[in-house]
């Protein structure tokens, strides 16, 4: 008999390697990958926190005592804060305004408005600098047109670039929450004797308010964290962001913007774990048996108008600022001399800056997404200990400022044993792991919708593990893979504030081209370089969405 | 005197159509005050719209609806006298029972003290006394489906409105609630609207019926009426089961007020009683419920109304007996309850059975 024949006999060199591969392999894959996260997102980041501790003679406390006794300095980061409430508190009534127009408001109405919130989503947060200097800026338009002496480099510009940025992350969380109410509590309210106005105060609202507590928390740490909108309009006020560029490249005090640093990821990170280890789950399960189709009905006239008064400019400004934009792009100065030109279009500089973002966001698309799929594998399936630890790691990312890892870079691989500074490795490597939070999202919700005994089943039938791998797994993870890819390829081409530290002179990139020539007052070529990387991002996004119809995959954007 | 003949709520020629689809199609009814009136029917018969249009959830598009002799057609819900007890329930979850009693006497600006003894006497009439300060998510489904129920009484609503409240009830509890629903409805008296897709269920609660299909009424009556004189095959066929037979009325005899059937499996009287718009001639159908059918061994002797059959199947399910007899080329059910003290018959034993002469007939066309 086979069986008794292998009892006896000595197992083969490559029968023990097979046996070693399938039992251990996931944790061989996981070992591999918490030494890439550990090298390329933890420790830039320990770094940066030595960094803010560590002079020239070791360990000291200066540079901390040195911000909170700098006016210069503490004033950052008190903007830093108002400028991230203010525009939270904005933005969770905007965005309450939209979602509750598109989700109880007129049906023809709706469509038209979601787009509307959801447009910024694909441009770059500063495109709305570039629009509001063209229109309110010392030459703009507006300005011009009313004779008004309006200064948009102010608070004033800084809030409202930022409002637009950030508009479709409120209203898509709010928009959710309101969706998924069940009609029948509001229905009931109102058999109640309800008015519209007490039912939204007594049950509407309560009822979102983990989905708005959890937009206004994300849209905090997006504008606290956002380097361009600041740096482009902020004129004299100083921000954490921005002012860790300027100590880097102006001053060469990577001290203090690593404290600079820390000061801005503590915000940031403590949000984060809020976020997703204390509000996770949090929020009414409000649907039981199946509630009934409700019939939509009239928003009573007086919270019409509100809504209506609150929606209207915010409309009109978006549209506005996509408009100038586009227009920008092809004549010679908006608003001042409108002929119309191809020069800014055909720019051979922004051209080659754009060529060089689509390869560099190809290739960390392409890794990101590697690592990320591997990463949602190892998770779900591997059976070792810290498997959150590692999620937590994976998903951290996304939290952290563009800058503080941009920060962190520069100094962890400008020297042996990691040696990438000056390379396009370093600029990879730190979009990819940076982006990684959606592919590997994906790619957990993918394997939450399969069994695991699909797997165990292949295996009974003989398969080795890497067959599986092969011929199961990864067909059922390619949408999360090409999710994670595209999602990646997207944030990479728009992604400013890592990058700047990161790139050399000599290799330009889209983001930082666009910067650079808004800093100037180009406004017509950086126009034109946005449309130009608007154009990519729709083409992104409509993939995105074509995927997701084809695969049912859930794109989880945040 | 006339206030008793006033009814309650009425309906006049309620007619919904959402785009091209009519979904209701002129329904006009009555509801006595203290009446508990189900609406039974399929699903996507118009049963739960007709009621949502009562409650004001629904917009009419034609017709008028009337309570306590007020046009209430063109009120939007929170100004209607009208309560409904959700099939989800649809109790707030971010406030404890108590509070969800209360909510309505809030709005009212009833003084607080005032609430809180209302919240407790109606704590006290669902049998939920002393779980007031327990959040919807810490009761159970039976004990929601109580405090739905209590938050719509809190407001003494002239119609109570009850959508599907069972549906999500497990069957023990299904009947438990139903009786509780049905005696706390009788001791308050108040006018109640039931939607149900259960016919047993609807049977079981209600003063009347009203079974709708297709967005018609098929018939109001008792529940005696509903299943024992059925207006048509579907309403028939909808409440239990039932055998139909094919026959012609050959002729009537004045003494003895029978008529005689004529069948394929032989002649069967028939009495008026039942079926007095009957005439001579009618080609009709005889609605033979399976447990109106006597059973016998085909060597007892001959009785009225007999006819023949074999045994085709049977199954015992312990207070009856189910058999399927087959007669000529069609099968018709017999249920024999007592299975205890009866003969059991097997398959292939040829067997006689009697068709009550109470039975009911509905005429062919029309």
């Amino acid at each position: 008999m086979a069986e008794a024949a292998i009892g006896n006999t000595p197992w083969s060199m490559w029968y023990k390697i097979r046996i070693f591969i399938n039992t251990h392999l996931v944790n061989i894959f996981a070992g591999g990958l918490f030494v890439l996260l550990a090298i390329f997102l933890v420790f830039p980041l320990v770094m940066v926190f030595l960094k803010s501790f560590w002079g020239d003679d070791g360990f000291t406390t200066t540079f901390y005592q040195e911000f909170f006794t700098y006016n210069y300095y503490y004033w950052s980061f008190l903007n830093t804060m108002i400028l991230g409430l203010s525009t939270m508190f904005i933005l969770v009534v905007v965005g309450f305004c939209f979602a509750y127009m598109t989700t109880r408001g007129p049906m023809w109405l709706r469509t038209p408005l979601k787009i509307c919130a959801l447009m910024p989503l694909c441009a770059p947060p500063y495109i709305f600098s570039i629009s509001l200097i063209t229109l309110f800026g010392r030459n703009g338009m507006i300005n011009n047109f009313f004779g008004l002496d309006f200064n948009i480099y102010s608070w004033t510009g800084v809030i409202a670039a930022q409002a637009l940025a950030f508009l479709p992350l409120s209203f898509m969380m709010i928009e959710n929450v309101l969706n998924s109410q069940n009609p029948s509590l509001e229905e009931s309210a109102s058999d109640m004797g309800a008015s519209e106005m007490q039912i939204i105060r007594s049950i509407t609202i309560p009822l979102a308010s983990p989905g708005i507590l959890k937009a206004a928390l994300l849209v905090f740490v997006m504008t606290i964290a956002e380097f361009g909108n600041p740096a482009i309009l902020g004129g004299r006020i100083p921000f954490l962001a921005p002012d860790t560029y300027l100590m880097i490249t102006g001053e060469g005090d990577f001290n203090m913007a690593s404290v600079l640093s820390v000061v801005l990821m503590v915000p940031c990170l403590i949000i984060f774990v809020l976020h997703n280890y204390i509000l996770k789950g949090k929020g009414y399960t409000t649907i039981v048996g199946k509630p009934t189709a409700v019939d939509p009905k009239e928003i009573t006239p007086v919270i019409k108008t509100f809504l209506l008064a609150v929606i209207t400019p915010v409309v009109i400004m978006v549209v506005l600022c996509f408009a100038v934009i586009f227009i920008g792009a092809f004549v010679k100065i908006v608003g001042v001399d409108n002929t119309f030109v191809w020069d800014h279009m055909l720019n051979m500089q922004s051209n080659e800056a754009i060529y060089n973002s689509v390869k560099l966001s190809l290739m960390a698309g392409l890794f990101g997404a590697i690592v990320g799929t591997l990463l949602a594998y190892v998770i779900m399936r591997g059976k070792f200990k810290g498997r959150h630890v590692m999620e937590m790691m994976a998903l951290s990312g996304f939290a952290l400022p563009g800058t503080v890892i941009g920060v962190g870079y520069i100094m962890a691989f400008n020297k042996p044993p990691f040696l990438l500074a000056g390379t396009i490795w370093i600029l990879i490597l730190n979009c990819a792991f940076r982006f990684l939070a959606v592919g590997v999202e994906a790619g957990i919700s993918k394997l939450h919708q399969i069994s695991i005994e699909i797997e165990e089943a292949s295996a009974d039938l003989g398969a080795d593990f890497i067959t599986v791998f092969i011929k199961v797994i990864l067909p059922i993870m390619f949408s999360a893979f090409v999710a994670g890819f595209i999602y990646t390829f997207m944030t990479t081409m728009m992604s400013l504030s890592s990058v700047i530290f990161l790139v050399t002179p000599g290799f330009d990139l889209a983001a930082v081209y666009i910067y650079l020539t808004a800093q100037l007052g180009e406004l017509g070529l950086a126009s034109a370089a946005t449309v130009k990387m608007i154009f990519i991002v729709l083409v992104c996004l409509a993939s995105l969405k074509l995927l997701a119809k084809k695969t049912g995959l859930k794109s989880e954007k945040k | 005197m006339s206030n008793k003949e006033k009814p309650m709520l009425e309906l006049v020629d309620v007619s919904k159509s959402f785009g091209d689809v009519e979904v209701l199609k002129n329904i006009s009814a009555s509801v006595p005050k203290g009446e508990l009136l189900t609406f039974v029917g399929p699903s996507g018969c118009g049963k739960t719209t007709l009621l949502r249009i009562i409650g004001g959830f629904t917009a009419i598009s034609s017709g008028q609806v009337i309570l306590d002799g007020e046009d209430i057609g063109a009120l939007p819900p929170n100004m209607r006298d009208t309560k409904m007890v959700f099939q989800s329930y649809a109790l707030f979850p971010h406030m404890n029972v108590r509070k969800n009693i209360g909510f309505g006497l809030k709005l009212q600006k009833m003084p607080k003290a005032k609430i809180d003894d209302r919240v407790d006497e109606l704590l006290a009439l669902v049998h939920m006394d002393g779980l007031g300060e327990r959040t919807i998510e810490r009761i159970s489904g039976g004990q929601q489906q109580r405090v739905a129920l209590a938050r719509s009484l809190a407001l003494e609503p002239k119609v109570l409105l009850l959508d599907e409240p069972l549906s999500n009830l497990d069957a023990n509890l299904r009947v438990v609630m139903r009786e509780e629903i049905r005696s706390i409805q009788e001791r308050i008296g108040i006018t109640t609207i039931f939607v149900t897709h259960d016919q047993y269920e609807a049977m079981s609660i209600s003063d009347r019926i009203l079974v709708l299909n297709d967005g018609i009424i098929q018939q109001i009556g008792t529940p005696t009426d509903i299943y024992e004189t059925p207006k048509n095959k579907f309403i028939a066929e909808f409440v239990g089961y039932v055998n139909f037979l094919e026959g012609k009325i050959e002729s009537f005899d004045q003494d003895s007020e029978l008529y005689s059937v004529s069948t394929e499996h032989g002649n069967v009287s028939l009495n008026r009683t039942n079926n007095k718009d009957l005439a001579v001639a009618d080609e009709i159908y005889l609605v033979i419920r399976p447990e109106t059918v006597m059973i016998f061994s085909s060597d007892s002797e001959d009785l009225p109304n007999m006819l023949t059959g074999e045994i085709q199947d049977s199954m015992y399910a312990g207070n009856l007996v189910k058999y399927t007899i087959r007669c000529g080329d069609r099968e018709i059910l017999i249920d024999q309850y007592n299975p205890k003290d009866s003969i059991k018959f097997k398959r292939g034993d040829k067997i006689k059975f009697t068709v009550p002469k109470s039975v009911h007939a509905l005429p062919k066309k029309g």
